[in-house]
């Protein structure tokens, strides 16, 4: 079954007559997560699987991204033919390839405690079943993202640990008002000399896939710069997922 | 799904690769990827209000700083980060709720040292989340906020010490306190609309106990006066709901400003500075019985200096008789208070100092120059060198590409450094071009002299750059005009027409020639010549002040026109607009002309139009009369009639307009909050965001070739806009289009590369950010694309792609940075990576289009690509390049294929023809590395290394390839043609037919 393109439009200029009733950010946050499926078609999600490239300084990157519905995944980027793994989490701890050796090597402890913390919101975003999780949201108000209106809304998610220290973690997003679907979010860098200042993603072209909607470009900016672009290629959901990758190599 | 955004950020950085509505369009809807950038410097930093250290853990301390903010480290000061960017920057008190430290901050705005050029506050913000999202607490008429106490012991309790305003009357001053978290507030100390709270504390071991000093003092634009009959210092025992004076052993008549700090290790132990009539009773005084008697004991210099400036101390929380006092130099007594001995060497004017929670000797000091820390008690500081708070009185570019920008600093001399530089705009990209305070810097239009000025034009530099010779050149006192007013900010201007003319304003406008060797009045007294204005050496009230920063009724802008070398505007400082047409001839003062202006409100500036000989622009600025409102004003008629350019957007008074050179309607205002831009001559403006605080703008230019809107701040240094031509094409027409490409320039591949060793030592400091470069391709949308496909091609003339870019989004303007390569070349697979092959080869120069598919609609833009002519090479040269770059392109690519086919063959032989399979085996060890790391690990290069790192260093290189590089590609090809040779040897003796092998269009693009 493919809800047209055309249809999911209608549905959000419907929605629109209620932009300037919804209140709270409980309101805006169950449209949201209405208009890109709805709460059962994403709780129906076991794996996801996202091909796309990605764009740094004018050089592209294939990569495959694998999500699991209990937070393990893995980031897998192909450079010059070989598999590399920038990111991956096996349900306890994280790990990443070591640029110069090409090798696996565990995350901190605290790096893995925090991915630990947060893998529950990887598929969708941190919004989708954030009661469950523990999560407050709060509305700050109607702001304006780049020229469009938005609904500013922020998340509290469970604090993260830096440098031995518990912080806040709490993240930003910017909701269109037509159509409720986050067009950015912002977060406080957490460690480093950078610390505090914040990092943005942008999120655009919107696709449907297999009655949900993904946002098929996202960009990380810094400073006003462009760090990265992500644009994906396709998105597969509950697809066969070897399980060996997210486990870190003995080697 | 972000996390792929972030990590693979992390991996990339290892890589080392080379609304219209009738006739007013509100532009803030637009200015999408249009985005500040901040250039510092901060090498001299910029003047500091308020330490504030948090209570249980040493790492995070806060400065909050006179005209930049909020600034907050992680990291005990080696780096801090702005908290506070998008309110007012002018900061009174920072205070951290003791009670929930890592999450609740209050800030007050409105500086509380308040000399001449201070700005104001906007009231109380409180932060719940650490300083992410702020709130509005109001106290919006306070102005300045010198002190907030959240009690130890409950949080919804907290005291707020009002200075209020400056340079009027007002009734939101004294004390308040509120007991439910700031919902209501009660004033609890008021004495009357002059006298404000200056300092205000807290018995660190009884919230019940308060000590506030109340200060009688007020500004006006030639005078100032501290002191009076109302001054005092006042304690409360009960919360703050009595309050009664602590003079017992205080000096007899007026007091000024007073200081108040209690001891937090014995709460018997008061110290306070006392600003007296009689200068032998002024300094410093201490109480042992918690402010019941007091004990004068030192009036040393350090200690009674400028008590409106320095009127801070500090108790070292762990022992009661170490003192800090802020001063010139700051002073610190270990005796209780007796005896002091200077700090250590650092920027002088301290104006607060902190200790660490922990540890006595580490100590922070907020100085005119920044936040310096010391780890031996306050003997030796050094600078915070991230700390880009550069004041600015004044700026201007000049023509170098890139383009250098001038400008003169509140205590801190006068300065020039580059838009860009490599790497980024570094500490040390700054050259110093003048001492004391700077103001007016200005380039010579044609030859490599700098004029720059100190405080009321006691100096006027003329800088030879080049021969390094200095000559002073301000205009002196002759026998028909004995006595010269130069304001402090004194006004400087050269010309357009004639290169070494220069101009400077008293209250006369002189006039030089020959570059200031020798003067010529042209004007009478353009000013109102009011002698009630003009008594300076009796200004500061208790203490006397006559700096000169009071000098009034002068001349404070020249505008000579760019049409027209006769015709000259001149402001006064006192509310005339005079013009001449005749080169000083005739003078007439428009300012009658001008309604809805209240009379003598000070002419910031003038802008003599390219729009018109008649055509000028007038900002007006109040604020030292109390009148915080913007007044702006346009003539085209000579001054005869003038009209406001203000609507009700603007919120705060303004100092600076720029207009620009093509699109008459396109003007940019410099207000006290921030940046303003109108697209409809002013019948509507929009505050300017993207990264741009709401800092004090006190001077904005525009450059003309790069059309980049520079400007000075008052607190956040040199911040620009880089090409703001897009705005000029902004009009209810291009709104209506579904997409809208904008007008470009040809592009110039530039070669020149940024110096070595730039990053060596900038770890902890400001590093400026560059400009784009590359091929910008920008585009409106009047709706931002969130659904559906939206893609961005560069092509060929002929349709062929180039490579594929991610287009921009926004609403507005997007900008897309093409950095005219194509896609990196395909390389053989390998054990480790073949770092060359990161290198993306750039195309020929020619012409372009720019592609945008959004839905089923497509737009093209042509643009055209140039070579960077500086390079000094031939076409021959250049196409040379290219052509051998391209080869060992396909070179690489070619053998990429051939690998991946004889992986294929190698796995479809093994086991069963094992000598082929050997022979391919050892065919590939020469091809590409088989062993080894990408570091000290790392094996023999083979011919794909060799090969793609030739590649690499031809195609990053800006001249044609060497003789050498030639002859060694030779050997390269000889050595891949061998290879070719074997292969398709080896090829023949295995059956690729067999194999469902991608063709070599299929795997390049795959």
């Amino acid at each position: 079954m493919k809800t047209s393109f055309k249809l999911i439009l209608a549905l959000i200029f419907s929605l629109n007559i209620t932009t300037f009733q919804a209140q709270t950010a409980e309101e805006i946050v169950d449209n949201y997560i209405e208009n890109i499926g709805g709460d059962e078609a994403w709780s129906a999600v076991e794996n996801m699987k996202i091909t796309g490239v990605a764009n740094q300084q004018g050089v592209d990157y294939p990569f495959v991204a694998t999500y699991m519905k209990d937070g393990r995944y893995a980031i897998d980027v192909d450079l010059q033919g070989t598999s590399f793994i920038v990111e991956a989490f096996d349900g306890e701890n994280s790990w990443a390839m070591n640029f110069q050796t090409q090798k696996a090597e565990a995350s901190d402890s605290e790096t893995s405690l925090n991915t630990k913390n947060g893998a529950q919101d990887e598929i969708v975003s941190p919004f989708h079943n954030y009661k469950d999780k523990g999560y407050t949201i709060e509305l700050l108000g109607k702001d304006t993202w780049e020229g469009s209106e938005v609904f500013k809304v922020k998340i509290t998610m469970t604090p993260v640990m830096v440098d031995g220290k518990e912080e806040e973690n709490s993240e930003v997003y910017y909701f269109d008002t037509e159509n409720f679907v986050p067009i950015a979010s912002e977060s406080k860098v957490t460690s480093g000399p950078a610390k505090g200042a914040m990092a943005q993603t942008l999120y655009s072209d919107y696709q449907e896939v297999d009655n949900k909607y993904v946002a098929y470009t996202m960009t990380n900016k810094f400073n006003g710069n462009t760090q990265l672009v992500m644009n994906v290629k396709s998105v597969e959901f509950n697809a066969d997922i070897d399980e060996s990758i997210f486990k870190m190599p003995e080697d | 799904m972000k996390k792929i955004v972030l990590a693979l950020a992390v991996l990339w950085s290892c890589i080392p690769i080379a609304n219209a509505q009738e006739n007013t369009i509100k532009a803030e809807s637009y200015f999408g990827d249009l985005r500040a950038r901040h250039i510092g410097p901060a090498l001299m930093s910029g003047r500091i209000n308020d330490m504030e250290a948090h209570p249980t853990n040493p790492r995070i301390i806060y400065a909050g700083t006179a005209g930049g903010g909020v600034w907050k480290s992680n990291d005990a000061g080696a780096t801090f980060n702005p908290i506070f960017d998008e309110y007012c920057q002018s900061i009174g008190a920072v205070e951290i709720d003791p009670n929930d430290p890592d999450k609740t901050i209050y800030v007050g705005t409105g500086e509380t040292w308040p000399r001449n050029s201070v700005s104001i506050g906007d009231g109380l913000y409180k932060s719940s989340d650490g300083g992410t999202t702020w709130e509005k607490m109001g106290f919006e008429k306070s102005e300045r906020i010198a002190n907030i106490i959240v009690n130890p012991n409950n949080s919804q309790e907290i005291y707020v010490g009002i200075l209020g305003a400056l340079w009027s009357d007002s009734e939101e001053r004294g004390v308040y306190k509120t007991s439910d978290g700031g919902e209501t507030w009660n004033k609890i100390l008021y004495v009357d609309e002059m006298t404000g709270c200056a300092d205000m504390t807290m018995d660190h071991n009884d919230p019940n106990i308060l000590y506030a000093s109340m200060w009688e003092f007020r500004r006006t634009g030639w005078s100032f006066n501290s002191g009076g009959d109302k001054s005092a210092l006042y304690k409360s025992t009960d919360a703050g709901k009595t309050w009664n004076k602590i003079h017992n052993g205080f000096p007899e008549g007026k007091l000024g400003r007073l200081a108040i700090a209690v001891a937090p290790s014995d709460s018997n132990v008061l110290y306070t500075v006392i600003e007296a009539e009689e200068d032998s009773k002024k300094g410093l005084y201490r109480s042992d019985d918690a402010g019941a008697s007091w004990k004068q004991l030192n009036n040393d210099f350090g200690i009674t200096v400028r008590p409106f400036y320095f009127s801070r101390i500090t108790v070292d929380p762990r022992n009661p008789d170490v003192v800090v006092k802020g001063g010139l130099s700051g002073s610190i007594s270990r005796d209780g208070g007796k005896t002091f001995k200077n700090l250590g060497n650092m920027h002088s004017d301290i104006h607060d100092v902190i200790f660490d929670i922990n540890n006595s000797d580490v100590m922070y000091s907020g100085t005119d120059g920044g936040v310096y820390r010391s780890w031996n008690g306050g003997t030796t500081f050094e600078i915070v060198e991230n700390l880009p708070l550069s004041q600015f009185y004044h700026i201007s570019v000049d023509d170098a590409e890139p383009y250098n920008v001038y400008g003169g600093l509140q205590d801190n001399g006068s300065w020039y450094g580059p838009s860009q530089a490599g790497g980024g705009v570094k500490a040390r990209d700054w050259n110093s071009i003048g001492g004391g305070d700077g103001f007016r810097v200005l380039k010579h239009p044609t030859k490599n002299i700098i004029y720059s000025e100190m405080q009321g034009a006691e100096n006027v530099w003329r800088y030879d750059v080049n021969k390094k010779l200095v000559k002073t050149i301000q205009p002196l006192p002759t026998e028909a005009y004995s006595k010269l007013r130069f304001n402090w900010n004194a006004p400087m201007a050269v010309s357009k027409h004639q290169p070494d003319r220069f101009y400077m304003g008293s209250q006369y406008l002189h006039k030089s020639e020959d570059m200031g060797n020798t003067w010529e009045v042209i004007s009478p007294d353009l000013t109102t010549n009011d002698p009630t204005k003009q008594n300076q050496e009796d200004s500061g009230g208790l203490s006397m002040d006559n700096s000169g920063a009071e000098n009034h009724t002068t001349i404070f802008t020249i505008a000579e026109s760019p049409l027209d070398e006769n015709i000259i505007w001149v402001g006064t400082d006192d509310g005339n607009v005079q013009v001449t047409r005749d080169g000083g001839k005739n003078w007439t003062n428009t300012t009658p002309n001008i309604s809805g202006l209240p009379a003598n409100t000070w002419v910031y500036h003038i802008e003599a139009s390219v729009h018109g000989k008649g055509t000028a622009y007038a900002v007006f600025d109040g604020h030292t009369k109390g009148d915080m409102k913007p007044y702006a004003y346009k003539t085209t008629d000579y001054g005869k009639s003038w009209t406001n350019i203000i609507s009700d957007d603007v919120e705060i008074f303004a100092r600076n307009i720029q207009e620009d050179y093509e699109n008459e309607n396109l003007l940019y205002l410099g207000t006290e909050f921030g940046l303003y831009i109108t697209l409809d001559g002013g019948k509507s403006w929009s505050k300017f965001k993207n990264n741009m605080p709401s800092v004090a703008v006190h001077f904005i230019d525009l450059q003309a070739k790069t059309n980049d809107l520079v400007m000075g701040t008052h607190g956040r240094g040199v911040i620009i806009i880089d090409d703001i031509s897009p705005l000029r094409e902004i009009n209810s027409k291009v709104l209506s289009k579904k997409l809208h490409f904008f007008e470009s320039d040809p592009f110039v591949m530039n070669d020149n590369s940024g110096a070595f060793g730039n990053g060596f030592g900038a770890e902890t400091q400001f590093v400026g950010s560059n400009g784009p470069s590359g091929a910008l391709i920008k585009y409106l949308l009047p709706k931002r694309h969130t659904f559906g496909k939206m893609t961005m091609e560069i092509q060929d003339m002929d349709g062929n792609k180039i490579v594929s870019l991610t287009p921009g989004k926004a609403k507005g303007i997007n900008i897309v940075n093409w950095n005219y390569t194509i896609k990196n070349p395909k390389v053989a697979k390998g054990k480790t990576f073949s770092f060359g092959g990161f290198t993306s080869p750039r195309v020929s120069a020619g012409e372009y289009k720019a592609v945008i598919k959004k839905g089923k609609e497509t737009f093209e833009h042509v643009f055209e690509v140039k070579n960077d002519t500086d390079t000094g090479l031939s076409k021959a040269d250049i196409d040379m390049k290219h052509k051998t770059t391209m080869k060992m392109y396909n070179m690489t690519q070619e053998l990429a294929y051939m690998v991946y086919e004889l992986d294929a063959l190698y796995e479809a032989t093994k086991g069963k023809k094992a000598k082929v399979a050997n022979a391919l085996n050892e065919l590939k060890k020469t091809l590409v590395v088989t062993t080894g790391d990408n570091y000290v690990g790392s094996a023999e290069p083979q011919l794909r290394e060799k090969m793609a790192d030739l590649y690499a260093k031809i195609a990053g290189s800006y001249d044609a390839p060497s003789n050498a590089e030639l002859a060694n590609l030779e050997v390269i090809e000889k050595r891949f043609n061998n290879a070719k040779s074997d292969f398709k040897k080896l090829k023949k003796k295995t059956n690729p037919e067999e194999l469902e092998l991608k063709t070599f269009d299929e795997f390049i693009n795959e």
